[in-house]
C-alpha cells in the first residue's frame, strides 16, 4: 500500500500546501447546475416560442415600432408622466407640510384630500374630471364679492387632455405627500430643534435644513413613482387622449394587427422605465453622499438613540474618498 | 440698565400630561456667570434648560431671558404667547449645544458654523465664512471646515456645534450634557472649549454630569430632584458641603 501511494503523489505532484496556507471554497452543488438548466430551459423555450408562433406577426411590429403615430403617442406619454409628475410633487410637498400642521383644521383637510383620492379608483378620476361639466356647467373665475368675473364654460376647457392631467395630478399629489411625509419622519427630531434654536423661521428650516434631509428616503420611493406613473399614463386611453397605448389601439382598429401592435406599445413602456431607472439611480446616488457615511462608526454617535459604546468617535479618514 | 446675558425664573411650573416635571423653580443667573444644574435622570434639568431657550414652553411662573419675557408678553389676564417670528428672534440670541450635536448633517462643518448668520441673520456669505473659519479655529478645528459631520468623531462634532452656536453671537450659552454622548476620551477636548468660553466671560447654563468640570469653574450649582430645586448655591459650597440630605446622597453615588 505504501507504495502504490508513493507513485501516485509522483505521478500526480500536488504542490504541498500547510493547512493554514489553504483557501476555503464552497464547491459548486448539483441544485446549483439544476438552476441554470431550468432557466435556461424556460428561456429558450419563450424565445423558440416567439420566433416560430407565425400570429406574433413580428415583421407587423418591426413596420410599426417607429411610425409617426406611435411616436406622436409616445411623446403625449412622455408629457403626461412629466407634467403630472411635477406638478403632483409639488401640490404633494404642499399637502405634506399642511398635514403635519399643528393647526387641526389644516391637517384635517390634507388628510381628507389623501382618503379621498386614494380611497377611489384612478380610472374611476379620470373618467370623473372629463365629465365635470355635468356637475358644474358653467365656473365663473373672478374675485369674490366684486362685479369682476369672467364666466368660463368647463366643456370647453375640460378637453380630454386637461382631465388627463388635471386627474392623474390630483391623485399623484396623494401618494407623493404620503412619501414625503414618510420623508420628513425620518428626519430627527434634534434637526429640528437644533435649526429652531438658531432662530431660523418655520420655512427657512423646512427649506435648508429639514427637506434636504428628507431625499434619501424621498428619492427612491418617487422614482418608483415615476415608472408607475409612466405606465398608469396608459389609463388616459378611455378619455381619447392620443397616447401611445390609445395610438397602438387606433392602428389595430383599422388593421385588426391586435397582438402585434399591442407589442409595439409594450416594447416602448419597457424601453422607457429602463431608460428612467438610470438617471433615477444616479440622483440616488446624488444624495445619499452626505448621508451614506452615517453607516460609519463615527457617524453612529451622531445618530439619535446611540448606546453606550456606540459612539467609538473615530473619523473614518478613507470611508468618502472610497465612496467617490 | 442692561440686562443681557441673564435669566430670571420665579416659581416656574411644567407638566407632561399629569407628570410635573417642573414644581416652582427659582432661579437667576447673573451676567458672565456660569450656572451648573446637577441630578438624577428624569429630575427635570433638561426640561428646565430647555424652556429657557422654548424648545419647551412653560405651564405657568416667571421666566426672564436677557430681561424680557421670553416667548409671551405679560397682560392683565395671562401671559399671551409671542407670534413665532418674535420667538426666533429672542432664540437666536441664546446658544444652544446639545447632547446629540445635531449637527445638520446635509451641510460641512463650515456650511454649519455659517448657517445661522447667514440664513437667519441674512449676513454676506463670504465674510460668514470668514467668521465660521474663525470659530472653528477657536474650538481646535482649523482646517476641518470642509468635512461633512459623519466624518467627524463626536468630539469634533460637539465642538462644530458649539462654533455653530457661537456664531449668531449669543448672550447666553445653553449646554444640554454636552459630553454625555462622548467617548471618556474625546470629553475632554470639549471641556477646554468650555473652559475657554468661561474665562470669556460667556453667561453659560448647563446641565452635566461633569462634577469636576462644575467644581473647577461653576459660579453657580443647582441641584434637582423629582421636579424640585432642593438646593441651590455657590458651587465650591454645595459640592463640599452639601447642606440638604438628598443632595448629599446623590453626591456620594457620582463622586
Amino acid at each position: 500500500m505504501d507504495v502504490i501511494d508513493t507513485t501516485m503523489t509522483r505521478s500526480r505532484p500536488v504542490p504541498l500546501l500547510l493547512p493554514e496556507d489553504k483557501k476555503r471554497i464552497t464547491p459548486k452543488r448539483p441544485r446549483d447546475y439544476v438552476a441554470w438548466a431550468v432557466a435556461i430551459a424556460i428561456v429558450a423555450g419563450l424565445v423558440w416560442t416567439a420566433v416560430t408562433n407565425e400570429n406574433y406577426h413580428w415583421p407587423v411590429v418591426f413596420s410599426y415600432f417607429t411610425t409617426e403615430t406611435i411616436l406622436e403617442g409616445l411623446l403625449v406619454t412622455l408629457f403626461l408622466t412629466a407634467a403630472s409628475m411635477t406638478l403632483g410633487t409639488l401640490l404633494g410637498l404642499v399637502l405634506a407640510v399642511m398635514r403635519m400642521s399643528p393647526q387641526r383644521p389644516v391637517s384635517g383637510l390634507a388628510q381628507l384630500y389623501i382618503a379621498f383620492f386614494r380611497g377611489t379608483p384612478v380610472l374611476v378620476q379620470l373618467i370623473f374630471w372629463f365629465n365635470i361639466a355635468a356637475l358644474y356647467p358653467h365656473l365663473s373665475i373672478g374675485i369674490p364679492f366684486t362685479g369682476v368675473s369672467t364666466p368660463v364654460d368647463v366643456n370647453a376647457i375640460m378637453t380630454p387632455m386637461t382631465a388627463a392631467v388635471v386627474g392623474l395630478t390630483l391623485n399623484q399629489a396623494a401618494y407623493m405627500s404620503e412619501i414625503i411625509r414618510g420623508g420628513f419622519a425620518s428626519v430627527s427630531r434634534g434637526q429640528h430643534e437644533a435649526a429652531e434654536s438658531l432662530g431660523m423661521s418655520g420655512f427657512t428650516k423646512l427649506r435648508h435644513v429639514i427637506i434636504p434631509q428628507t431625499m434619501p428616503a424621498v428619492i427612491p420611493a418617487t422614482g418608483n413613482q415615476v415608472i408607475g406613473m409612466l405606465k398608469e399614463t396608459s389609463l388616459v386611453s378611455v378619455l381619447g387622449v392620443a397616447d401611445l397605448l390609445q395610438s397602438a389601439q387606433a392602428i389595430y382598429a383599422r388593421n385588426y394587427q391586435t397582438i402585434p401592435l399591442l407589442i409595439v406599445a409594450s416594447l416602448w413602456y419597457l424601453i422607457m422605465t429602463l431608460v428612467l431607472s438610470v438617471p433615477q439611480s444616479m440622483i440616488e446616488r446624488r444624495f445619499s453622499r452626505s448621508t451614506r457615511t452615517r453607516l460609519t462608526p463615527a457617524a453612529t454617535s451622531a445618530g439619535p438613540g446611540t448606546g453606550p459604546g456606540a459612539g467609538a468617535g473615530q473619523a473614518v479618514p478613507t470611508t468618502r474618498e472610497s465612496l467617490l | 440698565m442692561n440686562a443681557d446675558g441673564t435669566i430670571v425664573a420665579r416659581k416656574l411650573c411644567k407638566s407632561f400630561g399629569r407628570h410635573q416635571v417642573l414644581r416652582d423653580i427659582d432661579l437667576t443667573v447673573k451676567a458672565g456667570e456660569i450656572s451648573c444644574i446637577i441630578g438624577p435622570s428624569g429630575s427635570g434639568k433638561s426640561t428646565l434648560l430647555r424652556c429657557v431657550n422654548g424648545l419647551e414652553t412653560v405651564d405657568r411662573g416667571v421666566l426672564k431671558v436677557n430681561g424680557e419675557d421670553f416667548g409671551y408678553v405679560e397682560k392683565d389676564d395671562a401671559y399671551h404667547a409671542v407670534r413665532p417670528k418674535r420667538l426666533a428672534e429672542q432664540r437666536a440670541r441664546i446658544g444652544m449645544v446639545f447632547q446629540q450635536f445635531n449637527l445638520f448633517p446635509n451641510m460641512t462643518a463650515e456650511s454649519n458654523v455659517m448657517s445661522g448668520p447667514v440664513l437667519v441673520h441674512k449676513k454676506d456669505r463670504a465674510a460668514s465664512r470668514e467668521r465660521a473659519q474663525e470659530l472653528l479655529a477657536r474650538v481646535g478645528l482649523e482646517g476641518c471646515g470642509h468635512k461633512y459631520p459623519a466624518q467627524l468623531s463626536g468630539g469634533q462634532q460637539q465642538r462644530v456645534a458649539i462654533a455653530r452656536a457661537l456664531a449668531m453671537d449669543p448672550t447666553i450659552m445653553l449646554f444640554d450634557e454636552p459630553t454625555s454622548a462622548l467617548d471618556p476620551e474625546r470629553v475632554g477636548e470639549v471641556l477646554s472649549v468650555m473652559r475657554d468660553l468661561a474665562g470669556n466671560g460667556m453667561t453659560m447654563l448647563l446641565v452635566t454630569h461633569e462634577m469636576g468640570f462644575a467644581r473647577e469653574v461653576a459660579d453657580e450649582i443647582l441641584f434637582m430632584d423629582e421636579g424640585i430645586a432642593v438646593e441651590r448655591g455657590d458651587a465650591r459650597e454645595v459640592l463640599a458641603n452639601p447642606r440638604e440630605k438628598r443632595t448629599k446622597a446623590f453626591l456620594e453615588r457620582v463622586l
